[in-house]
């Protein structure tokens, strides 16, 4: 190289300081230094800046022939100078695509990229490219420089994070809870397979719709919450699934905030805690069942206490007519209590439903003396209206006959109750009404306000005070449902109430295939 | 000394039943009713020295007649006891929550069923004056 063939490194500039291939620095780029001090004269000095550079260096002319490489080069491409460079970098016959040497010709700019060369005894080295034109002294680019940097450790960096997303990003899949993350529009943005799987799809949909089917937002969001408070929130939903199925959750929402602090996004997590609710509703019923028969317990005692003191009494003092009634208040009080028993025993075991062909007619014959009797003990008096011929239905015996006897004894017990008539009159009556057997039973007694009449049928309640557990109708109701059939009641103060009961002639029971009564209370096992 | 009397306020003919076969054994003389609206005109009919009354009656229950009882003008002063099923279920460091409840409303008493009948005979008889003839 000599003078006349001066040339410079850098933009088409040839005094803005770049370096020049006869290694002459200009001074103003070096702050604090003489420009005479530090003027390069000695070519050899540059040769070796030249060849320390911990980098590739080449030049290359026009033709992407390698015209220069520092030794670092020569170390690894071996005697690649005067080839072409993407046969000595890359093995290639024939130019690459978007070359950055080609694009520096054409521009004079550098053009950065990242490239994977293989040097001369295979190893393969990734590297980030450089590329700067190199002008004569008419500004012409004749040459480009390009600078190769080892980046195999900001290489090996990147993978390590690109499985430490792939990780997280599994774990966000898999997790066994539901997670969505939604914008302050309410509108997901991301969710994973749990809840894709158990709530559809749901990207792009707004959660009120997704978790609660509803057509507009929830009135109380404590993801809104989180949006202005940036603050986590803890609660409890019911949500239901794409089947319809409903779930309890336990959500907890979290702030995701940008890089200024300033919260973008909510995620919500959802944990599936509806087998433990279940579970708590059933203990809960355990102890409400424990408490009533407990409250049950106490009104028997109060009942047989009195009837006792009465027997007593009258012995003590010769009055038959007490020993009677007291006697047959602790008759009363016995046969409460076995009905109790068996209210508590069929409550407790979910027994499945033994279908045979019931005739009415038969099964109140067994009955009609007992019930008669314990009617007019009280004053009132029991009809039957049941044709012979009324055929026979579907139905499990047992169960029917409890229900019928619990119907009839709360009517019993409502005329006895009232004092303001004094003909008690309870009427049973059976009509065949294809597809159903309609049983009513009817009676004068009190009645029943609204509230009482809407919540006869739930469980543990009671207009009985001490005397009833709240147990009887709760298990007729769920006798009848078992059977496919319905259950009304019509009542009015001071009137009386009637009783209709509908059952399918032909058994349809309404059970799900594990057994379980569908909509009704399970049975405890206990 | 005239014979005191009782009212009962019940909706259970077997308590009632029971109740004044006892209380007349201990020679008061006895008197029911089976709602609370009959109770107030047994008030006037009867003028009782003291009244039982059952928590839970059909219609107004026996808290209801208790405070409608104690804002009468002649009756306000009556002895009452309320006779009450649930004493035991709630409580709470050992007081008797639902007693408080009804003594603050204005109930002399109020005894646990089942009756124990020498508490009930004590404390009518503290109550009405019964014994001070004695």
């Amino acid at each position: 190289m000599t003078d006349s063939d001066h040339l410079t490194v850098g933009p088409a500039a040839p005094d803005d300081g770049a370096v020049g291939i006869d290694g002459k620095f200009a001074a103003s780029h070096v702050p604090g230094v003489e420009a005479s001090s530090y003027e390069l004269t000695d070519t050899s000095m540059y040769k070796r800046y030249w060849d320390e550079m911990p980098c590739y260096l080449s030049i290359h002319d026009k033709d992407f022939r390698i015209i220069e490489g520092n030794r670092r080069f020569r170390r690894d491409f071996g005697d690649g100078i005067g080839q072409y460079c993407y046969k000595v970098y890359k093995g290639r016959d024939e130019i690459c695509p978007n070359c950055p040497v080609e694009a520096t010709f054409i521009d004079g700019r550098n053009h950065p990229s990242e490239q994977l060369l293989t040097t001369a005894s295979g190893v393969q080295v990734p590297v980030m490219v450089h590329t700067t034109p190199i002008h004569d002294a008419a500004g012409e680019v004749v040459a480009v420089m390009e600078m190769h940097t080892d980046i195999e450790e900001v290489k090996e960096l990147q993978r390590e994070l690109h499985q430490s997303e792939e990780r997280l990003a599994q774990l966000f899949e898999e997790v066994p809870c539901f997670i969505t993350v939604q914008g302050p529009d309410r509108i997901i943005q991301h969710a994973n397979r749990r809840f894709r799987e158990v709530f559809g799809v749901g990207i792009g949909e707004e959660c009120f719709r997704v978790y609660k089917h509803r057509e507009e937002q929830c009135l109380s969001c404590p993801m809104m919450s989180t949006f202005e408070t940036g603050r986590t929130h803890d609660y409890e939903a019911a949500v239901l699934s794409k089947d319809g199925e409903e779930l309890n959750l336990l959500v907890t929402t979290a702030p995701l905030r940008n890089s200024d602090g300033v919260v973008e996004s909510v995620i919500e997590m959802g944990v599936d805690i509806t087998q433990i609710r279940e579970l708590q509703d059933q203990l809960t019923s355990i102890g409400l069942l424990v408490g009533s028969i407990s409250h049950g317990i106490k009104g028997l005692l109060t009942g047989l206490d009195g009837g006792i003191y009465m027997v007593n009494s009258g012995f003590e003092r010769d009055k038959p007519e007490r020993v009677k009634k007291g006697w047959e208040m602790v008759q009363r009080n016995v046969d409460r209590i076995r009905s109790m028993v068996l209210d508590i025993l069929y409550y407790a075991k979910d027994r499945e439903l033994i279908v045979e062909d019931i005739s009415l007619p038969g099964m109140v014959d067994d009955l009609r003396d007992g019930i008669k009797k314990k009617a007019l003990d009280l004053g009132a008096r029991v009809e039957f209206k049941i044709p012979d011929d009324i055929g026979v239905f579907h139905g499990d015996p047992q169960a029917i006959r409890a229900m019928l006897l619990n119907l009839i004894e709360n009517s019993i017990d409502a005329c006895r109750m009232d004092s303001e008539k004094t003909d008690h009159v309870i009427t049973v009556v059976a009509r065949r009404a294809e597809p159903f057997m309609t049983i009513s039973v009817e009676d004068n007694g009190i009645g029943m306000d609204r509230e009482t009449r809407e919540k006869i049928f739930s469980l543990f309640f009671s207009s009985k005070g001490l005397k009833g557990t709240g147990l009887g109708l709760f298990i007729s109701n769920k006798i009848v449902d078992k059977h496919g059939g319905t259950i009304e009641v019509e009542s009015e103060v001071g009137k009386g109430t009637k009783f209709i009961v509908r059952i399918p002639l032909i058994a349809r029971p309404s059970t799900t295939p594990d057994g379980e009564l569908a909509g009704g209370a399970p049975g405890l096992g206990i | 000394m005239a014979v005191k009397r009782v009212l009962i306020v019940d909706d259970d003919p077997d308590i009632v039943d029971y109740l004044g076969f006892f209380l007349k054994d201990e020679g008061y003389e006895v008197s029911s009713a089976n709602r609370s609206s009959s109770a107030l005109a047994a008030l006037d009919d009867f003028e009782p020295d003291a009244v039982i009354v059952d928590v839970v009656l059909p219609g107004k229950s026996g808290l209801d007649l208790l405070v409608h009882i104690r804002q009468h003008e002649r009756w306000s002063e009556v002895p009452i006891v309320v006779l009450t099923g649930n004493d035991a279920i709630v409580r709470n460091n050992g007081e008797n929550y639902l007693a408080g409840f009804h003594l603050k409303r204005g109930a002399d008493l109020v005894l646990a069923k089942p009756v124990d009948r020498d508490a009930l005979v004590a404390v009518l008889s503290k109550l009405t004056g019964a014994n001070e003839s004695n």
